[in-house]
């Protein structure tokens, strides 16, 4: 469904990112407030719910008994999904997940895949058959803009919060992960770049650029979104950019 | 397919190439009779066609933009197209993929020139090798100018990634599969903006800058086989 | 300072020009640069620049004829679809030129779906509404005639330079030719075997249109037929 922004709001937004201002008075590095509470969902192995601001998305993580994928008999298996629940705005409709859940599910997947934040290689437990697999469901809540970086931060949150089942087959000391990725989106907007857009600055976006570093600074995925473009200048200024926030937003992973 | 024990042997890739060398890429434009325009795509063993439909009427209505023309893209993969037969009918992936190309596309367009109307781009992957969005953006470009639909400049992408360490242009399958990272990306080249990139696997900051150097440096190659295609297929007609 | 020769092809953002010059069709500005929008053949004239192209749907522009096929009615008038993304909307009274008692006359008497129409395009809103008139004893509806359909983008050369190439297609070709802006021709005429000519060479300027001496090589196709020496 197409958002008809007022071109008052175009162009007032495009104004401000002019003056190096925005909205919210924010800097362009500047975050909105954040918050990660873990635990919330006792049915789930583990969850957590990020707010940024006032997008919230909630993460639960199951894990599972499944056949493994016949190239990797020993390896558990990873499956990441996104819900836009009509609940979170009124341009979500119910029904199938439409190319925005999808991209959504697909780039925070690549996130925690690509960077082997689970080792899943433990998760074997009688090859070719039965391994462990590791859902994790993302669940937006309430829609005020940046839903992958919430949407990341969230199920790396839930993984954190994992506990392992309770069951004999289980026979790690503890949840495999290795690493915390973070993922920073950078929102384009009358040629500035600024990190966290809301809803409203999205509206308004030419283009955004999401990247997820590591702890050591590397990058393990990228997505480019909106259908402006970036010159290579900006998109390594986004990459500092993206890599100074992350370490910030890792803190709340504490 | 097992993993091989490595993919570069003194300086060369498996199939032979030098880590900055494209593969055998063909262009031709014009290769369908009813679609307004359409090009065929060949790099390596990707085989891709893409066809152009309008600008025409939007239906379903209520999708219409009353200012604008809108893009559709859709990418899909013929079932043949890869080793294990894939299930016809748009996947995660797919959808996904059509959605970037979109974006990827879209801004070369002059879409206020036709409002109320759709332009749709359909994407057929015959044969997949690896690269096959990047191939499937190339023959989509090629086939909007053939169509006629007015465009500020053509769009080039290619994939780059790394493999055993050292950074590689337009990956294969196998590239793909048992390398590190893999990093399409989609230039306007005349104006040297980057309207795709999606990257996995694992890059430094260094590793990311070397990785676009690769890629702008080889969509200029392959804006000129495109141009080329382009020219060839109208100098004929001119011919008469 | 000119990038390229007088009718040289050219292709999208392919750089024309820079300086003041006036743009038509097929181009656009960055800063001081002229590109082309579209592949075609780019012509420079005066201080003007253009890009002929080579391909593309008909886009209705205010006073084009058209030639249209009814496809739909409402309670005052038709729905035509004009070879275009966008139809066409004709209401009874810019057919008949009279008020028309909507309550009291059953319009579909006029026209119905499937029959062909030389209109004019009486009027393109900006959301390319497009209302079509019957205003000239010669345009409404068709009711004889071979119908051809050809690329929009070639009607010009059907037209030739002043309606050179139309009237050697009418008088060597003895038919009436109707031309649509939108690709579509009407040719009429007695004799069967010339109305084939006239259509085998209205295909002949598709294929041929951007080649030079074409009106020629088109009057002595027709000349030779005429004379009975065709096929």
């Amino acid at each position: 469904m197409y958002e008809i922004v007022s071109s008052v709001k175009r162009n007032y937004i495009a104004d401000l990112a002019l003056h190096e201002k925005r909205l919210d008075g924010r800097t362009f590095d500047q975050f909105r407030e954040i918050s990660v509470e873990k635990g919330l969902i006792k049915s789930a192995n583990g969850s957590a719910r990020v707010k940024i601001g006032k997008t919230q998305v909630l993460v639960g993580v199951k894990i599972e008994h499944a056949e493994p994928f016949p190239d990797t008999p020993e390896s558990g298996v990873l499956m990441v999904n996104a819900e836009l629940l009509p609940l979170a705005s009124p341009t979500f409709e119910p029904g199938r997940p439409d190319e925005n859940a999808i991209e959504l599910a697909r780039v925070v997947d690549r996130c925690i895949r690509e960077s082997e934040t689970i080792d899943l290689e433990k998760l074997g437990i009688k090859p070719g058959e039965d391994v462990w697999a590791v859902f994790i469901d993302i669940y937006v809540l309430d829609h005020d803009g940046n839903l992958i970086d919430a949407s990341a931060l969230a199920a790396m949150a839930a993984l954190l919060n994992v506990k392992p089942p309770e069951e004999e087959a289980w026979t790690l000391p503890e949840f495999p992960i290795q690493k915390r990725p973070v993922m920073v989106t950078v929102s384009k907007i009358n040629g500035k770049l600024m990190v966290d857009p809301c809803l409203d600055e999205e509206s308004v976006a030419d283009a955004r650029i999401s990247i997820a570093t590591t702890e050591d600074g590397s990058i393990c995925a990228m997505q480019k979104g909106g259908t402006g473009y970036f010159s290579r200048e900006e998109l390594e200024k986004a990459y500092e950019l993206a890599r100074a926030k992350a370490d910030e937003l890792r803190q709340h992973l504490r | 397919m097992e993993k091989p024990e490595k993919l570069i042997v003194d300086g060369k890739r498996l199939d032979g190439r030098a880590p900055d060398e494209l593969r055998p890429l063909k262009i031709e434009a014009g290769v369908l009779k009813r679609a307004d325009g359409s090009a065929y795509v060949e790099l390596g063993a990707n085989k891709v066609l893409a066809a152009v439909y309008g600008p025409r009427e939007m239906h379903p209505r209520h999708e219409q933009q009353p200012d604008i023309a809108v893009l559709r893209c859709r990418y899909a993969m013929a079932p043949f197209s890869v080793e294990e037969r894939k299930r016809p009918g748009p996947d995660r992936r797919s959808v996904e993929i059509s959605k970037v190309t979109r974006e990827a596309i879209e801004p070369v367009l002059f879409l206020e020139l036709y409002p109320r109307s759709v332009i749709d781009v359909f994407i057929e992957v015959l044969q997949a090798d690896a690269g096959t969005r990047t191939a499937g953006i190339n023959a989509a470009a090629v086939a909007l100018a053939d169509a006629g639909v007015p465009m500020r400049d053509l769009v080039s992408a290619v994939a780059v990634g790394k493999v055993d360490g050292t950074i590689v242009l337009d990956l294969t399958k196998e590239e793909d599969q048992w390398g590190t990272t893999d990093m399409p990306v989609a230039i306007v080249p005349r104006k040297k903006m980057i309207t795709l990139l999606q990257m996995d696997g694992h890059f430094t900051g260094a590793e990311f800058k070397q990785a676009l150097d690769l890629a702008f440096n080889a969509c200029e190659r392959i804006y000129e086989a495109q141009r080329q295609a382009l020219r060839e297929r109208y100098a004929i007609k001119q011919g008469g | 300072m000119i990038h390229v020769q007088n009718r040289e092809l050219v292709v999208p953002g392919q750089l024309i020009a820079e300086g003041d010059y006036r743009l038509r069709d097929g181009t656009f500005r960055e800063g001081k640069q002229v590109y082309s929008a579209v592949v075609g053949l780019a012509e420079l004239r005066g201080g003007e620049i253009r890009v002929i192209p080579l391909q593309g749907r008909y886009i209705p522009s205010r006073g084009d004829v058209v030639i249209g096929v009814v496809v739909d009615s409402h309670y005052s008038g038709w729905i035509l679809d004009l070879n275009s993304p966008y139809t066409g909307n004709l209401f009874v009274s810019d057919l008949v030129h009279r008020k028309v008692d909507l309550l009291r006359e059953d319009i579909n008497k006029y026209l119905s779906i499937g029959d062909v129409v030389v209109a004019k395009v009486k009027d393109v809103d900006e959301r390319m509404r497009v209302q079509l008139e019957i205003d000239q004893p010669w345009m409404g509806r068709v009711e004889k005639g071979k119908l051809v359909e050809i690329s929009p983008v070639k009607i010009p050369r059907v037209l030739g330079r002043k309606g050179s190439m139309l009237k050697t297609l009418q008088d060597v070709g003895r038919c009436r030719v109707r031309v649509g802006q939108n690709g579509r021709i009407i040719v009429l005429g007695r004799d069967h075997r010339m109305v084939n000519a006239v259509v085998e060479a209205l295909l002949m300027i598709e294929r041929e249109a951007h080649t030079s001496g074409l009106t020629d090589r088109v009057r002595l196709m027709l000349e030779k037929i005429v004379s009975g020496g065709g096929d």
